[in-house]
Parts: structure tokens; sequence; C-alpha cells
């Protein structure tokens, strides 16, 4: 067991360091540095200017010498300075976090309260209509962009109460909180939903099948207590995994969601700094990211084999 | 997560397919979503190929009398800021998200195949350096790595079925692997092994057919989500550029504006999008359940 | 159609209307007011930016020497008013422009303000100083001066190599803010110091501005607010609801496109909304140094082919004005009158006899029906950019031109174009003063940063000077048609129009004036109060 955690946790820094090389000659690949399109603005390009642009930046150094220096950096808490804002690099990426946190941890709440209870009721009623219509409900969860349905929310609104949320960091009232935080959470949360009642309802559906399920329904418990007694009991865990895998990839769905909701997160943040090819945020972003992803993957893992004993120490 | 061991599976899906239509008329009816998810499919490609003759105009075409036109006999669903004819957009849109579907698709799961295949048969240090790629890609949503990607290649139809083939990679390497692993194990394999065949041989003629079945429900699925994440792109003006009529492009920036005064700018790409994405979704329902029973719900 | 029109009147009345309105009522203290801004800003620097997305937040930091006094809606020589200079004199042979400066100004951080904070701004600007701006986009408007040289504390002048009249048109611009000696360009990209009405507070990346109120200006009772918060909302359709929810007392000044305009209208019918000009031009650079383009047959079939009517029927249902480089009147002062304009080829009021005569000139090239041209139309990846080019493309395949939309990323396109790689390309123009001296020089001289085109005319040229130095306004008026016809007929960078756009604000707003011939010099927004 400990030889398995060492090891995984040394292919966690391998897949880490992968991205770390992969995410910076990306960005350097792409045509046009912050210099062009901060002179863009200007309506021309000075050669001379650029060109001490460049050196200020340090971007007229080689490509290993800059990846050294922003690893370096890192390992010492050091995120470098944003291009644009001339700030620290960690003082713009933090004080967006808590809005994105915000957002996923509600969309996660709102897909597990919708999605394991139409899980059940789903497997429990297998075959039923009551199963087909909940099945097509989760497949069109899974077919709707989130973009869209944000805009379809926004015309709603519009339609119904004359206005729209528009974000306010300190809202005033419970009903503004709401509309700020709540509506775009659950345009983002429908999709997890959608993925948790069918992870749910297959995973009920297998543990119904299994042999002690037979035993305690031929000892005659009841079907209320065999369904959500035993079988749910057993069927949450692979319902855990794929919750907090999705919360990891939630983060693409907050990435249009925050633009289409104008909501000043750290998701749509990355696209804005993409877009200014403003190399300090976007790598260390990706890399804070893929952090979350791994840690993510790791500790499910973890849980995983601490749970079930019948996991293979391997990959 | 899981690996999920294929091989019974295998051989039934390969038994089941020499039934012929009796067997498939059947399975129409048994799968009643998936058939439908199977029309929607074919009505899709259909709109995609027939696009020139039942679009009724021009989809680039500007008419400065028409616009922001509602939906009426002359447009079905209106036009857009420009006069263009927003069905002729929607039908030759589903071109491009046909295009970068199955292009993105095609090219993500032949390269995953030859690197789940080279991964699993080989073993060793080719193994292990996959495997390690394979990691890095996937510990980064599609979105954002498609974003990245678009964003280093340039927007352009190419760029961006590479960029979203790229992402797909891992997925399908890591199914085709652990196929291959369990395959190697088999007997026939070791038969093959016996009389002499090269590994390239039976890699290619033994062990790749037997993981088809696996690969078209994996491709199925991802066909919805790349179209979804080619809408995401191009909506977040990373992806297909303006004039093509890309279904995400429709409903970014520009529709956006609109609104309120044109709500059909809105409304319409967005059942377009959706409808595509629902129909492979469910006809990928009804193909796992029926190539792949132990996943079945 | 009505609803258009009386937007139009609205728009032609501000001319006369707004200073009554201002005057109407005894102005009341205090409030906040909260607007719309459309885009986050590369920094707070105005001397380092071109755009008015830094004009509008931050010129209430900041005086200038000379402003243009801020409730006349169209600049000119004769709306200039005394600022940071009390007042200011030309010397005989016109070389020389000195001011009398303001006694006893601080700046925000309690430093007195002298002639050395003024000989420090323009050192910096004509890039002579020790510090320099990371980017120095208007270093070329001060050409033709010598140096500036402070007398005392409270003297400054400015010697010129030959007489230019407009130099005092530029210096009143919003874009020539006086910036203090003792504050690094770094500091002033993010924490801005001024003189003026407000202080910068915060400036949060694609989130907000907030500016509050200098109770130690020297102009005594003013800025009426409290401060002003300007919130970033790109999406536009957002950003109206927010108006007509009440969220934003004001839209991005310039920000309501005119579709939108009628959807304000009729959501918020208490709004005040005006259209004025922007004096932005959108025009098509033309690669005239490599094939097709290089034929100035299939040029002119080009210009000629251009259906200026339809573009500014589809883009602003007909509220756009058609003209040559100046702006047309009667937002500008320097367009030449509507019977020269119509002598240019592709200005006539025929457009079908011009295309006939285009696919002429097309087969003499030899293309037609059968033998199309294949180009690329590059622009940016930019709705205010793509929307033109769409259009562009679809009145090309008249005269057997099959143009592809080529969109380039904000990041590429300047050296895209520098390397001449692109075909046609659409444009945008923004003029900061109404003044041929900003434009000519700037675009269409010989070896101008801005000169995209590297159009490159000798004859023109000496004109350029010619109407610079002319002190007369209606001798230069005769010079600046002259050359802006010869400017359209040698195609060097056909203009296609001058957009409009639209401000809102509520009703209890009161002190805005949106100018007609520039949308960068009007956000002092000193005397702006709030009735309620």
């Amino acid at each position: 067991m400990f030889a398995y955690i060492v090891r995984r946790l040394v292919l966690m820094l391998v897949t880490l360091f992968g991205i770390s090389v992969i995410i910076f000659v990306l960005l350097r690949i792409v045509p046009g540095n912050i210099v062009d399109i901060l002179f863009d603005a200007a309506g021309f390009v000075d050669q001379a200017d650029k060109a001490n642009l460049e050196k200020e930046l340090g971007l007229d150094q080689s490509i290993v010498v800059q990846y050294m220096q922003w690893i370096g950096g890192l390992l010492h808490g050091d995120l470098g300075y944003s291009y644009v804002s001339e700030k620290p690099a960690l003082q713009e990426i933090l004080p967006r976090i808590p809005i994105t946190a915000k957002l996923a941890a509600l969309a996660l709440l709102f897909s597990a309260s919708i999605g394991i209870p139409l899980g059940v009721i789903s497997a429990v009623k297998q075959g039923t209509r009551l199963d087909y219509a909940l099945r097509v409900v989760s497949l069109s969860g899974l077919s709707l962009p989130s973009f869209w349905l944000g805009l379809l929310i926004l015309m709603a609104s519009v339609s119904m109460f004359g206005t729209m949320p528009i974000f306010n960091p300190n809202p005033a009232t419970w009903t503004e909180a709401f509309a700020i935080y709540a509506v775009p959470a659950m345009a983002v949360g429908f999709r997890s939903a959608a993925l948790t009642m069918r992870i749910t309802r297959s995973s009920m559906l297998e543990i119904l099948r299994q042999d002690y399920i037979r035993t305690a329904r031929a000892k005659g418990a009841s079907e209320a207590s065999v369904n959500y007694h035993h079988a749910l009991k057993n069927a949450v865990l692979p319902v855990i995994t794929v919750i907090g895998i999705e919360a990891a990839f939630l983060i693409g769905g907050l990435i249009v969601t925050e633009t289409v909701f104008n909501i000043p997160g750290v998701a749509r943040f990355l696209v804005e700094a993409i877009r200014w090819r403003d190399y300090p945020i976007v790598q260390n972003l990706v890399m804070l990211i893929a952090v979350v992803v791994v840690v993510t993957n790791f500790t499910v893992d973890m849980l995983y084999a601490a749970i079930d004993p019948r996991i293979r120490y391997t990959d | 997560m899981a690996v999920i061991n294929y091989d019974s599976e295998l051989r039934r899906a390969g038994a089941h397919s020499t039934h012929g239509w009796r067997k498939l008329t059947f399975l129409a009816r048994r799968h009643m979503l998936g058939a439908i998810g199977l029309v929607i499919m074919v009505l899709f490609v259909l709109a995609a190929l027939l696009a020139d003759l039942i679009g009724r105009y021009d989809p680039l075409s500007v008419d400065s009398l028409q616009r922001l036109a509602p939906p009426s006999a002359q447009h079905w669903l209106g036009t857009d800021a420009f006069g263009r004819d927003v069905w002729s957009r929607i039908v030759h849109g589903a071109r491009i998200s046909l295009a970068v579907g199955v292009g993105s698709t095609l090219l993500g799961s032949s390269i995953g195949v030859m690197v789940g295949l080279a991964s699993g048969y080989l073993s060793g240090w080719v193994d292990l350096v996959f495997q390690r790629i394979t990691d890095i890609l996937q510990a980064l949503p599609l979105l954002v790595l498609a974003l990245v990607m678009t964003a280093a290649l340039g927007p352009s139809l190419p760029n961006v079925i590479i960029a979203i083939a790229i992402p797909l990679i891992p997925t399908v390497a890591r199914v085709i692997r652990a196929n291959t692993l369990a395959l190697r194990e088999l007997p026939f394999i070791e038969a093959a092994k016996s009389i002499g065949m090269s590994e390239t041989r039976i890699a290619l003629r033994h062990v790749l057919p037997n993981t088809l079945a696996p690969l078209i429900v994996l491709a199925t699925a991802q066909l919805g989500s790349t179209i979804l994440t080619e809408a995401s792109l191009s909506f977040l003006g990373l992806g297909i550029p303006e004039p093509y009529p890309s279904w995400g492009r429709m409903l970014s920036e520009s529709a956006a504006e609109y609104v309120r005064v044109a709500p059909w700018l809105v409304i319409f790409p967005g059942i377009a999008i959706s409808l595509a994405v629902f129909g492979t979704n469910l006809f990928g329902d009804a193909l796992r359940d029926i190539l792949d029973p132990r996943q079945r719900g | 159609m009505s609803g258009v029109r009386t937007l139009a009147a609205v728009a032609l009345s501000l001319f006369a209307a707004s200073n009554v309105a201002v005057l109407a009522a005894e102005p009341k203290k205090g409030g906040i007011l909260k607007v719309h801004h459309r885009d986050s800003p590369a920094s707070a620097s105005i001397h380092e930016e071109a755009t008015f997305s830094v004009n509008i937040p931050f010129m209430g930091i900041f005086n200038n020497l000379v402003m243009y006094k801020q409730d006349v809606a169209q600049n000119s020589l004769d709306s200039i008013v005394p600022d940071l200079a009390e007042s200011w004199a030309w010397s005989g042979d016109g070389k020389k422009l000195s001011f009398k400066l303001r006694q006893g100004v601080k700046w925000h951080d309690g430093k007195p303000f002298t002639s050395a904070d003024v000989k420090c701004t323009f050192d910096m600007v004509m890039g002579k100083s020790q510090q320099k701006f990371r980017k120095n986009p208007r270093k070329s408007w001060y050409n033709e001066v010598v140096d500036v040289t402070p007398s005392g504390d409270f003297e400054v002048a400015f010697n010129l190599k030959r007489p230019q009249p407009s130099l005092l048109a530029l210096l009143a611009s919003g874009y020539t803010p006086v910036y203090p000696c003792h504050v690094s360009p770094g500091d002033m990209r993010t924490k801005p110091v001024g003189t003026g009405p407000f202080k910068f507070v915060e400036f949060k990346a694609n989130e907000s501005i907030k500016i509050t109120r200098n109770p130690d200006y020297w102009k005594k009772g003013l800025p009426h607010l409290d401060g002003i918060e300007y919130n970033i909302v790109p999406n536009l359709s957002t950003a109206i609801l927010g108006f007509i929810s009440g969220q934003f007392d004001m839209t991005f000044p310039t920000g309501v496109t005119i579709p939108l305009l009628k959807d304000v209208k009729a959501q918020a019918p208490k709004a005040v909304c005006v259209v004025a000009p922007n004096n932005v031009s959108t025009n098509i650079i033309v690669n005239s140094s490599s094939p097709p383009f290089d034929n100035l047959d299939i040029r002119q079939a080009m210009a000629l082919t251009l259906d200026r009517k339809a573009f500014v029927s589809i883009l602003f249902e007909g509220q756009a004005d058609i003209g040559g480089t100046m702006l047309p009147a009667p937002g500008g002062l320097w367009s030449m009158p509507k019977e020269m304009l119509e002598k240019i080829p592709g200005y006539g009021p025929d457009i079908n006899a011009s295309r006939e005569e285009a696919r002429k000139l097309m087969a003499k090239a030899g293309y037609g029906p059968d033998k199309r041209l294949a180009v690329k139309v590059a622009t940016r990846n930019i709705p205010i950019y793509r929307d033109p080019a769409i259009i562009l493309i679809d009145q090309l395949k008249g005269i057997y031109i099959d143009g592809e939309l080529e969109v380039v990323e904000t990041a590429n396109w300047f050296s895209k174009v520098a390397r001449k790689d692109y075909a046609l390309g659409l444009n945008l123009t923004g003029n900061a003063v109404d003044d041929p001296d900003q434009s000519f020089f700037e675009n269409y001289s010989c070896g101008s940063e801005r000169n995209y085109t590297n159009y490159c005319n000798k004859e023109i040229e000496k004109l350029f000077g010619e109407q610079s130095i002319e002190a007369d306004v209606a001798k230069r008026k005769k010079l600046v048609w002259e050359i802006d016809k010869k400017l359209q007929e040698d195609v060097a960078r056909p203009i296609i129009y001058h957009g409009r756009s639209g401000s809102c604000w509520q009703p209890h707003v009161k002190g805005i004036t949106i100018m007609v011939n520039s949308s960068y010099n009007g956000y002092r927004y000193e005397d702006l109060w709030m009735d309620k």
C-alpha cells in the first residue's frame, strides 16, 4: 500500500512536469505575443519600442531560460507578474478563485441533490415510462450546450422579471445572491446532474443484481429497505468518484458560463489571459487546473483503494 | 476509472453481427430511443449533404432589406443582422459540425488506436512513455486544452479539428490498451504467435478487429462531445471563423447582442446543436447496450 | 422607422439644445455615477494607449494645458478653453506657442504642479526623456515641435519648426493630459496620479474601474459627483439590459449600436439617448504593391462597386455618414461639399451605372463571369471589423471577385499588415481630433508608422504641409478638400463610411454632452450631476 502511494505520487509529479512543459511550449508557438497586442491598441508596431518591451518582460531570452525562471519562481511561490496589469500573478489569480469555487460548489450540490435521487428512482423503476422519461431528460442534459442554457435563462429572466442578474461581488439581498450565484450554477450544473443521474442509475442497477440484495429480499426485507438501505449505500461509491472527477472538469463548463453571465471568476480570466497572451497568468492558471485535476484523481483513487480492498495496486 | 473487461462481450458482439437485417429490425424495436437517435443522426447527415438543395438561400448572401426579419414563409427561421437566412445557415452549419465531429473523432480515435495498440501490445518503455503522455493529456479538461491549442494554431476548420482531436486521444488509447492487454492473453493470439506470425501482423490482423466494438461505442459517445466543444470554442470566438455558419459562432457575441430584438437568432442554432448532440447520444447509448452489454443500464 | 427619425432629430438638435438643458436647473451634489464599460483596457495610462476605452474612465483624473469646452458638442479651435494654462499666446511668426500656468494646483499626492511637469510630459511624449513610455502612439503629433521650454515655474513655451496653428487642437484633446514628473510611467499605468476632479481608486481587470471625488480640486465646487464606477461588461446585450433595469445610470458613451437603440427606447422610454458620429472611419486597405491590386483598373473597379448606402443601411439603419477621409458635415468641420464628393468615382448617385463601369474595367483586366478573381479579405476578429467585411465580400461578387474572409487575431494583425501579407484588408481608423493635421500626416504621409498601405505621393505630401501652415481657415478648407478628393481618387485607402452610435443615460443624469466630431475628448465629467 505504501509503495503504491509513493509510486502514485511520483507519477503525479511526472504528469505535472509534463503539463508545465507542454503548456509553456504551446503558448510560445502561438503567433504574436503580449507586446504585439499591447502595441495593437497604439495602431502600429514600433520595432525599437517593441524590442525594448520584449526585453523588459524577459521575452527576448531563450525559451529554456524562460522556462527555468518560471519553474524556479514557482518553487519559491513566486508566480511572476501579469504582463497586462503588471501586478503579481498570484494577486490577480487568488481573488478570482473564491468566485469560481462558489459556483463550482453550488453546481455540484445542485447536481448531487437532483442527480442522485432521480438516478435512484430511475433504477428502481427500471423499464417503466418514468424511467424512460428520466433517461431522456438526463441525455438531454448531456446534449444542451451550457452557454445556450445560460442564454435561455437570461432571456427567460428578462421576459419574466424585466431584469437579469448582473454580477456584484457583494450582493445586498438573498435574492440577489441567489440570482448571481445559484442561477449560473444551475446552468452549468445541469450537465453534471445528468451525468450523476446516469451513473447513479447504472450503479444502482449493478448492485440490485448482486447476490446479497437477493438474499436480503429473500429474507423478507421490505422493498424500500432493500432499495434505499442496502443498495443505495453501496451504489454511492462510484457516484462519488464521478462527482469528484466532474468537480475538476467543471472548469470547462464554467469558462463559457462565466462568459455568458459576465462573472469575473478564474475560468473566464483564463480565456481573457489567452486572448492577451498574458503568459504568466495562462501558464499558472493551467497548472492550477492541472493540480486540481491530478490531486482530485489521486484522492478519489486513494479513497477507492481504502474502501474497496479488491483494487489492484498497479496501473 | 475501473477497467472494463470486454473480451466475452466482444465475441458475443461478433456473433450478433451475423444475424443480418432481421436482427437489426428487432434491435430497432427493442431500442426505440436508439432508433430515434439514429433517425436524428441520419437527418443531420442528410441536411449536411443536401444543404445546397434544402438551404433555399446562399448562407453567406447579405440582404440589406431583410435584416433581423422574424420567421416567415419566406425565411422559415428568420434572418440575422446581415439579412442572411437562418435556416440556410443552420443546414450549412450542419456541414461544419459534421466535419468537426467526424473529423476530430476519426483523427483522435485513429491516433488513439495506434497509441493504445502499441502501448498495450509492445509494453515496456513504449507503454510507459505513452501512458505518461496520456496522463498529461487527461489532466486537463477538454475545453481548456482545446482553447490553448486553437490559440496556438489559429482559428480555422482544420486547426479546430486538430485541437479537439488531441484531447480525445488518451480516452481511446486507454480503452484500446486495456483491451489489447486482455486479448494478448487469449489462446488464439498465443496460437498465432506459435505459428510464427509477426507481432505487427498479429496486432493489426487479430487484436485490432477485436477491439472494434468498444471503439465504435466510444467514438459514438465522443461524437456528441466534439460537436459541443466546437460550439463552445466558436462561442468564445476561438473556433470556426466568420463567415462560415458554425452553430456555435451563430450563437456568439453578435447574436447575443440581439437576444432581445431577435430571439430566433439564439433559439434555432441552439436547438440545432442540442438536437444533433442528443441524437448521437441516444444512438450511442443504444449502441453501447447492444455491443457492450456489461455497461447496460 | 419614425423612432429612428426622432433619434436622428435628437442627434442633430443636440448641437443647439444641450447647453440650454444643462443650465435649466441648479446642480445637486453627491452620488456615485454607475457607468457601463465595454472592455478591459490594457492600462490606465492615457498617453500609452490609443482607444477611448482608456480616455473615458481616466480623463477625469487629469487636466490638460487647454481643453475642448466640455458642453460644446462640436470641437473646434473656437471651443478651446483654458485648463491648467490660464492663457496662451502665439508669437508673431507663428513658431512659438507660450502658456501661462495656473498657480496653486496640487497633484493628487499633494505635490505642487509646475512648468517642470509640462516639460516632463511632452519630453516623454516626444521620446526625449530618460524615462520612456512602453509605447508611444502619438509621438508623431509633435513632429513639428523642436522643444518645450519652461521659464520660471509657471510659464512654458512650445517652439516649432514651422507655424502649426493646429497644435492647439492636439493639445486640447483628451489624449493630451499633463502627467506628473515625479511618478514613473509604470505607476501611471497601474495607479495614475493627476490634478483632475477625480482621484484614482482601483482598476480590476475585467471587473471594474473606480474613481472618487478629489476634495482639493482647484476648480472650487467641482466635481458635483462623489465618484464614478465603471462596470466592465463585454457582452453588449447584458450591458443594455443592465441599463434598462436601472443598474447603470449610463451606457458606455458611444456604446449603443443603432439596432439596439430601438430596444433601449422601447424598454426604457424615459432614457435620454443621443446618436452622434464617432469620427472613426471604416476603410479598405489595399495592397497596391503586389498583384492583383497593383493594377489600377482593378483598384478603381473595386472603388466603383462599393455601395456605401447599403453598408450604412445594413449596419446603421441609415444612420452613418458617407464621405472622404475627413468626417462629413454636419458633425465634421473639414469635409468637402456634396457636389464635389459625388464626382469621385464610386460616390455617384447611380450605383448600377458605376458597377457597369466597374465590370468593364474588370473585363479590361482580364476578368469576367467565367474567369473570376479570388482574393482574401483580411480583417480582425472583432464584430465592428468583421461585419462590414462580410458585406464587402458580398458586394465584390458583382464584379467577379470572390472574396474570402480571413479573420486575424488581434495579436497578429499589425505584423501581418506590416509584412504586406494581405490583398485587401478591412480597417478602422479613429480620429481623436477633427483636424486634417492629425489624419493626413498619420495615415497618408510617406513613412508614417500608421500609414499601413505605404501610400506615398510626394505631391500630395507637399499639400499636407501647405494646409498645415495656413492660418486662414477658409483657404485651408479649400486645400483640405482638394487633398481629400485626390486621396480618394488614388484609391489609397477607400473610405466606406464614418460610423455613428448612440449613448444613453437615465433622465436623472444631467450635464452630459456627447461630442459630434470626436469620441476622445469629452469625458472630464466634472460638471456632471444627478438629480435624485
